[in-house]
């Protein structure tokens, strides 16, 4: 009869010598915990440059002049939930110095902490009131009649929505990992939010605790995300580097402003509930949010392993707008890694400054510009395409 | 002659000692002059001990009256019956809490011995929540009617609202620990994947030798149970119902809390939302106006 093969005395070897490995690594964990770690976030200097109520407005100073920058300030529009501190995480891993490094006046909308008496603000508040406020503040600094516009995930929605209803305004529009379709149930997200009642919760809650939805996002994996994230920081809890970056992380992470409560109930019903954006039906003061009138060009940019705002919630939004110039990338990441991880950061930012230069114009927004005179001779050309396995491009430019 | 006739019977006697006692002393009493309880001159009270006494007799009357009444079959059998009523009460109560107990705990050890048996893989639906669903119905059917009874009086509105916030509380605490419970499956049935893993490894020889890949091969599986379940119609109900539980909690508890705060020189959330929201209904005319302006 045929012996069960176990290799006991291996697996005792391996795991006399992992405890040993444990009591080194224990000895070198206690130096970097007690040491001076650099755990500091969104170091990038910055100017306030303007502010109402809660909202500031940051105005990244650069540190070096660029020659072949892009004129056409970029205003940088981050979502309600988490904060825009991720765009800025760690030095060599930051989208900000990145943008400024490449020729790129930067502008970001800080929406701050709020407090219940912020739970009656609407989406048209922040669109048509801070957002517009803004826009109209930059524009007058900058001596402009538009500006390129970038929004991220939720502010991505956001932005599609103020470019909708103030087309004149925005010269570029840059969408990314942004969610417009919620017709989906590709994103667990999207499954659970139809089974809300945010009526419910609002009236409960006043404004919607960052710290639920927190735990509620740890609870789209709470295998990788509750366990295995935590097994990873103790096998290399001896590294100074990776301990500084994890908690760089955590301190993201685990910063959540609250939502204010009408603006998380409005989005849940007509966004996520009613699926109004994407079929042009939506209203924001009283005024319908067409997708037709997005006729600027856009690049709507998002990860095929975003778990958040999976490909299918966001690639209908190229095909839905009146922009004849339209391009849908397709990163080999997830909803954060666009923006971290070291691999995309060699392409995401590089790839949106290349599309802005083309498309800069003469500086001062009055008229077309090459990149612009170009795109439009291609008009009609075919330049959007469906996604491909990893990357999707529709003018043919490969990133 | 029926069952209850024979009990009032019996019971007759021990009552006519016991009204014949409490006759005896509380005729002495009356009979006992207020001077001497007192300690004070008898003749000042002369008037006033015929008053007294006439009062006391009288009550003595009504009382003796009242006794006689007690007496009686039908009056004897009304009470019993109602004296009946708490022995029953709380015998039902033990009743179904014992019942509940026991089969928790039957429930309990079924389960232990069954650990890695009874689990499906990758399976979600038709999930056994007896446990739960005995534990809730036994709150519900004894426990929350009590906390429901139609409050009297003037506090009966504050009363009711802080009976209504431990019921919706308990509630709450009924819906986290099903949610719980609902969370910890897919370890369960990650263990029951893995022992036949290592089962079949055995049988092929290919045991890994390092312990960590059996960590990986772990957080693998329970990943992929954990995506079966968050996709599964009973996790999304299990999720809502303790959403709505907990919203249900803090609305009470808001309610109570207000009622405390009444006598403090503090604003309610109430008081204060009213504010906000004129504040801004009037920052955004304003701004409006503004615009309109430049």
């Amino acid at each position: 009869m045929d012996r069960p093969k176990i290799p006991i005395d291996a697996i005792l070897k391996h795991l006399t010598e992992d405890a040993e490995k444990v009591q080194e690594r224990a000895q070198k964990a206690s130096s970097v915990l007690l040491g001076e770690l650099d755990t500091s976030i969104a170091t990038t200097p910055y100017d306030v440059v303007y502010e109402e109520d809660r909202v500031k407005l940051k105005h990244y100073r650069s540190s070096t002049p660029v020659e072949d920058g892009v004129n056409t300030p970029l205003l940088v529009v981050y979502a309600l939930i988490n904060r825009e501190t991720m765009l800025d995480l760690q030095p060599g891993r930051s989208v900000v110095d990145s943008f400024l490094k490449s020729g790129v006046d930067l502008y970001m909308v800080d929406w701050g902490y709020p407090t219940r008496r912020e739970r009656f603000l609407t989406i048209d508040d922040h669109v048509n009131g801070y957002m517009d406020n803004i826009v109209d503040f930059v524009l007058k600094r900058t001596n402009r009649r538009n500006l390129n516009l970038m929004g991220i995930c939720m502010g991505g929605s956001f932005s599609v929505m103020y470019s909708a209803l103030h087309p004149e305004k925005v010269k570029n529009l840059i969408t990314t990992v942004c969610p417009t379709n919620f017709n989906t149930e590709q994103g667990l997200l999207h499954v659970w939010m139809k089974n809300i009642n945010p009526d419910r919760m609002i009236d409960a809650f006043g404004n919607m605790p960052g710290d639920l939805m927190n735990f509620g996002f740890l609870l789209l994996n709470p295998a990788r995300l509750m366990i295995d994230k935590y097994v990873g920081f103790v096998e290399n809890i001896d590294k100074k580097d990776f301990v500084e970056n994890f908690i760089r992380m955590e301190k993201w992470i685990f910063d959540s402003p609250d939502v204010p409560g009408e603006t998380f109930r409005q989005f849940v019903i007509d966004c996520y509930q009613k699926n109004l954006l994407i079929e042009s039906r939506m209203e924001l003061g009283g005024k319908l949010v067409d997708l037709k009138k997005v006729t600027m060009p856009l690049l709507n940019i998002y990860g095929q392993y975003d778990h958040l705002v999976p490909p299918e919630a966001a690639n209908l939004l190229t095909s839905r707008v009146g922009s004849n110039d339209t391009e849908d990338v397709c990163l080999d990441t997830g909803h954060i890694g666009i923006y971290v991880s070291s691999k995309t950061q060699k392409e995401f930012v590089p790839k949106i400054v290349k599309w802005l230069k083309a498309r800069d114009g003469n500086g001062d927004g009055d008229g077309p510009s090459e990149g612009e005179k170009n795109i439009a001779n291609k008009k009609g050309s075919g330049i959007k395409s469906t996604p491909k396995k990893r990357k999707k491009v529709k003018n043919g430019d490969t990133i | 002659m029926n069952q209850d006739a024979k009990e009032t019977a019996d019971y007759g006697p021990l009552l006519d000692a016991w009204m014949k006692s409490l006759g005896d002393f509380w005729g002495a009493i009356s009979k006992m002059s207020p001077a001497d309880t007192y300690g004070m001159p008898e003749e000042e009270h002369a008037k006033k001990e015929d008053v007294h006494q006439s009062s006391a007799a009288q009550t003595m009357r009504l009382w003796s009256t009242y006794l006689s009444l007690l007496k009686e079959p039908p009056v004897m059998q009304a009470m019993l019956q109602g004296s009946a009523v708490i022995p029953a009460l709380m015998m039902r109560l033990a009743q179904s809490g014992w019942e509940g107990y026991f089969d928790m705990q039957r429930q309990w050890t079924q389960k232990m011995a069954q650990t890695g048996q009874r689990t499906e893989a990758y399976q979600f639906e038709n999930l056994d929540e007896n446990m739960f669903r005995t534990m809730r119905e036994m709150y519900e059917k004894e426990v929350s009617p009590f906390l429901k009874v139609p409050q009297l009086g003037l506090t009966r509105f504050y009363q009711e609202r802080a009976n209504h916030a431990v019921d919706k509380f308990h509630k709450f605490q009924a819906a986290v620990t099903e949610f719980c419970r609902v969370l910890y499956l897919p370890m369960e049935k990650t263990t029951k994947v893995m022992q036949q893993n290592i089962e079949e490894m055995t049988k092929a020889g290919n045991l890994p030798e390092n312990p960590q890949e059996y960590y990986r091969m772990w957080i693998k599986v329970l990943e992929g149970h954990y995506m079966t379940l968050f996709k599964s119609p009973e996790y999304a109900e299990a999720l809502r119902t303790t959403l709505d539980k907990l919203e249900d909690f803090l609305i009470e508890r808001q309610k109570v809390l207000e009622d405390m705060l009444q006598t403090l020189p503090v604003p309610t959330h109430r008081e204060m939302d009213g504010l906000y929201r004129e504040i801004h209904t009037l920052k955004k005319e304003v701004k409006g106006l503004k615009k309109k302006r430049t």
